[in-house]
């Protein structure tokens, strides 16, 4: 594969649990009570590193959606699916909004040394 | 109407006559017209026209015969034709000029300037204004004569009695009276070489009187060269493909370039590499191409005159993927970047490795060379940019500039801008000197852009598969898009080329190079052929017909012009009418 374009995220960050690619932030969860077969799921505003795969009609819980699956940029696994369009009224919120499932992500913190300092001058004070 | 027609067809034959040795390409309406005019249904049609005062020639009756045949008498007088413009003259009964006018020229070519000057008056201009700033114009060209052979008494007599009545051009009218005090001062300062001067100074007057007098009155020279010429500027900017040098535009048929003008077929495979080529560049003399890839190497290819490209050296040290070579402003050098490793200087004659730049802790992820090819700039991993000169000594570094670590960098070439993407969506354009600084702001994320050679455009390769072009010459104006070709995991690169650059061309993630006319957006080819996402394109900047691509099937492919429809058409052409719509190749 070519030469990889991937955005760096900063702050409270959820990678890819393949290759750690950054997916998405903290600041950008929606909902974390969302499901799928595989579990749990989180709803975000918006995502990164992810490429889209072919949309499809699909028939979930809360009825039917028009979605496609979104995979990891770096690795190609999927992470999770990406909401086209919504038939029902209220479900329209989801629109344009990306869903990753906990299954394939994880938790990292950022790369950025602004913290150390103020974490142990936390820490001394303790 | 009986009338116009008897008058027509010898008049046209002997048009065709006289034309057809300067080959115009107006010969084609010509004879169109002749067929036209010897109708009488056509005439019918056209009733407004043949009922005015001018008759008119043309299929359009736009073209004011005596108009028309005025403006060829010029051009044939121009040519040095005398006697087939008086001939034309004669056959046509429509004279270049009346016969005052004609007095008046002569007149004035022979220096009689009182007598040109009472000839004005009799043409009869109703412009009051030409008419005053005609004579000044001869009576100071009597002045400057009479001052030439000393003849100040008259000299000032003219200026008195005949130039300052006309109570125009004043502040003129003091400068040479201030002259007659120092003649021969003024004389030096205003000639140019004796003898010949009072030749030179008296056409100069015509063309000034040309230029004052309506053009009806005297027919300006050059007029249908420059009516020619016009037309041909047209034809060329619309004409969408057009990628061929202006030596090649021919009056004989209207231009429009086929698409068997952009490079469309692969030439050569060139298959060194052992891995996914990600970056490739013409050196700025077109002589040399320049590759690198994954396999950690990059390669200087040397193209033959006759295009056939040849491996010339592949450049070892680096440890990881080479994701740029960039060639020195004087074509001898090369810069590569190894991704988040270290930067190497390379000769290019040797292939041998001259420097190496880096810096502890933090390692580049794009590179530049100064425009003057004497330091070099880096963007780190740690979001500066950096600066050394050549021995490596670190000129400035700039921290903080950039919120993403993979980007480019540039420095345009007449050193004044350094280009970087210094957040997800905005280009920052510094200006060195005055320390200012001018933002792009795009909608979408950037992931790669590319510099004209002008430095005036920009092009910007978004997150969302779009290519945006946009004017940086004062504040930033996006002024194209370009769609279609397919992104969504890599850096695609985009490149200008051709003729003027009037095309972009971009590589694809569905292994296709994807060419557009720059000035209207339109997609012109789709390229298959590699097998793999295509990473990058370069044009070469001296042959128009050369395009390469990098791709991650680890080939190169050289792409140009489609040899055997060239054949093609030009076998249609013979075929065809010489209004046909293509138009006649370069001779290749």
């Amino acid at each position: 594969m070519g030469r990889l374009f991937v955005v760096n995220l900063e702050g409270k960050i959820y990678s890819c649990k393949h290759c750690k690619t950054h997916l998405a932030t903290y600041e950008d969860i929606i909902s974390k009570s969302f499901h799928c077969k595989h579990g749990k799921a989180y709803l975000f505003n918006k995502v990164a590193n992810v490429s889209i795969g072919e949309t499809e009609e699909r028939l979930m819980m809360t009825g039917k959606h028009t979605v496609a699956d979104i995979f990891c940029v770096s690795c190609g696994s999927i992470v999770g699916w990406r909401y086209e369009t919504a038939h029902e009224k209220n479900q329209k919120y989801k629109e344009g909004k990306s869903v990753l499932e906990r299954l394939y992500f994880q938790h990292i913190r950022t790369s950025v040394s602004r913290t150390p300092g103020l974490i142990l001058k936390l820490l001394s004070q303790i | 109407m009986g009338v116009v027609e008897d008058t027509e067809p010898p008049l046209k034959r002997a048009k065709r006559l006289t034309d057809e040795p300067n080959g115009f390409s107006a010969n084609s309406s010509v004879r169109g017209s002749s067929v036209n005019n010897n109708s009488l249904g056509d005439l019918m049609a056209r009733p407004l026209t043949s009922q005015g005062d001018e008759e008119t020639i043309g299929s359009k009756g736009v073209i004011k015969k005596s108009e028309f045949i005025r403006i060829i008498t010029r051009a044939l007088y121009s040519l040095g034709y005398d006697k087939t413009g008086a001939m034309l003259e004669e056959e046509s009964g429509i004279s270049l000029h009346n016969s005052t006018i004609k007095l008046f020229l002569q007149q004035v070519t022979d220096g009689k300037w009182d007598q040109s000057v009472k000839t004005l008056h009799r043409i009869g201009l109703p412009d009051e204004k030409a008419v005053k700033s005609a004579s000044f114009l001869l009576l100071e060209q009597k002045f400057l004569e009479l001052l030439k052979v000393e003849n100040i008494a008259d000299a000032l007599g003219t200026l008195r009695n005949e130039m300052a009545p006309l109570r125009i051009n004043t502040k003129r009218v003091h400068e040479l009276a201030s002259s007659l005090i120092s003649p021969s001062s003024f004389i030096s300062h205003t000639t140019s070489t004796p003898g010949k001067e009072s030749v030179n100074s008296r056409s100069k007057v015509l063309e000034e009187l040309q230029n004052l007098l309506p053009a009806s009155v005297i027919i300006p020279e050059k007029r249908l060269e420059y009516l020619v010429e016009n037309s041909l500027h047209i034809q060329r900017d619309s004409c969408v493909f057009h990628n061929t040098l202006d030596s090649d535009l021919s009056l004989y048929s209207d231009h429009q370039c086929g698409k068997h003008q952009i490079p469309s077929q692969t030439l050569q495979i060139l298959e060194s590499h052992t891995d996914e080529v990600w970056f490739l560049q013409f050196s700025h003399n077109g002589k040399y191409l320049a590759s690198s890839s994954k396999d950690q190497t990059a390669i200087i290819w040397e193209i033959s005159v006759d295009g056939h490209i040849s491996l010339k050296h592949t450049l070892v040290g680096h440890q990881k993927p080479v994701i740029a070579i960039l060639w020195s402003p004087d074509d001898r050098q090369v810069l590569t970047c190894g991704a988040e490793e270290v930067i190497r200087r390379w000769d290019v004659d040797s292939g041998d490795c001259v420097h190496m730049y880096e810096k502890g802790g933090i390692s580049p992820i794009s590179c530049g060379w100064y425009p003057d090819g004497q330091g070099i700039i880096a963007g780190m991993t740690d979001r500066s940019i950096c600066m050394w000169d050549l021995d490596g000594r670190e000129l400035e570094c700039w921290k903080g500039q950039r919120t993403q670590k993979v980007s480019d960098i540039a420095m345009t070439d007449d050193g004044k801008w350094l280009v970087s993407v210094c957040k997800d969506s905005v280009i920052s354009l510094f200006d060195r000197e005055a320390t200012v600084e001018r933002l792009i702001e795009e909608e979408e994320m950037i992931t790669s852009f590319s510099l004209s050679n002008d430095n005036k455009y920009i092009l910007v390769n978004l997150l969302n598969q779009e290519i945006r072009l946009w004017n940086i010459e004062g504040d930033p104006k996006i002024v194209s898009r370009y769609k279609g070709h397919k992104r969504s995991r890599f850096i695609i690169r985009s490149c200008f080329g051709g003729y003027k650059q009037a095309f972009v061309a971009s590589g694809s993630e569905d292994s296709q190079v994807y060419i557009w006319h720059r000035s209207t957006g339109k997609l012109i080819v789709e390229l298959p052929g590699h097998a793999g996402a295509v990473n990058c394109v370069s044009w070469s900047p001296t042959n128009l017909h050369m395009l390469a691509s990098a791709s991650d099937d680890g080939t190169i492919r050289i792409w140009g012009l489609d040899r055997i429809n060239q054949q093609n058409q030009k076998k249609h052409v013979h075929g065809s009418s010489s209004n046909g719509v293509i138009h006649r190749c370069n001779g290749n």
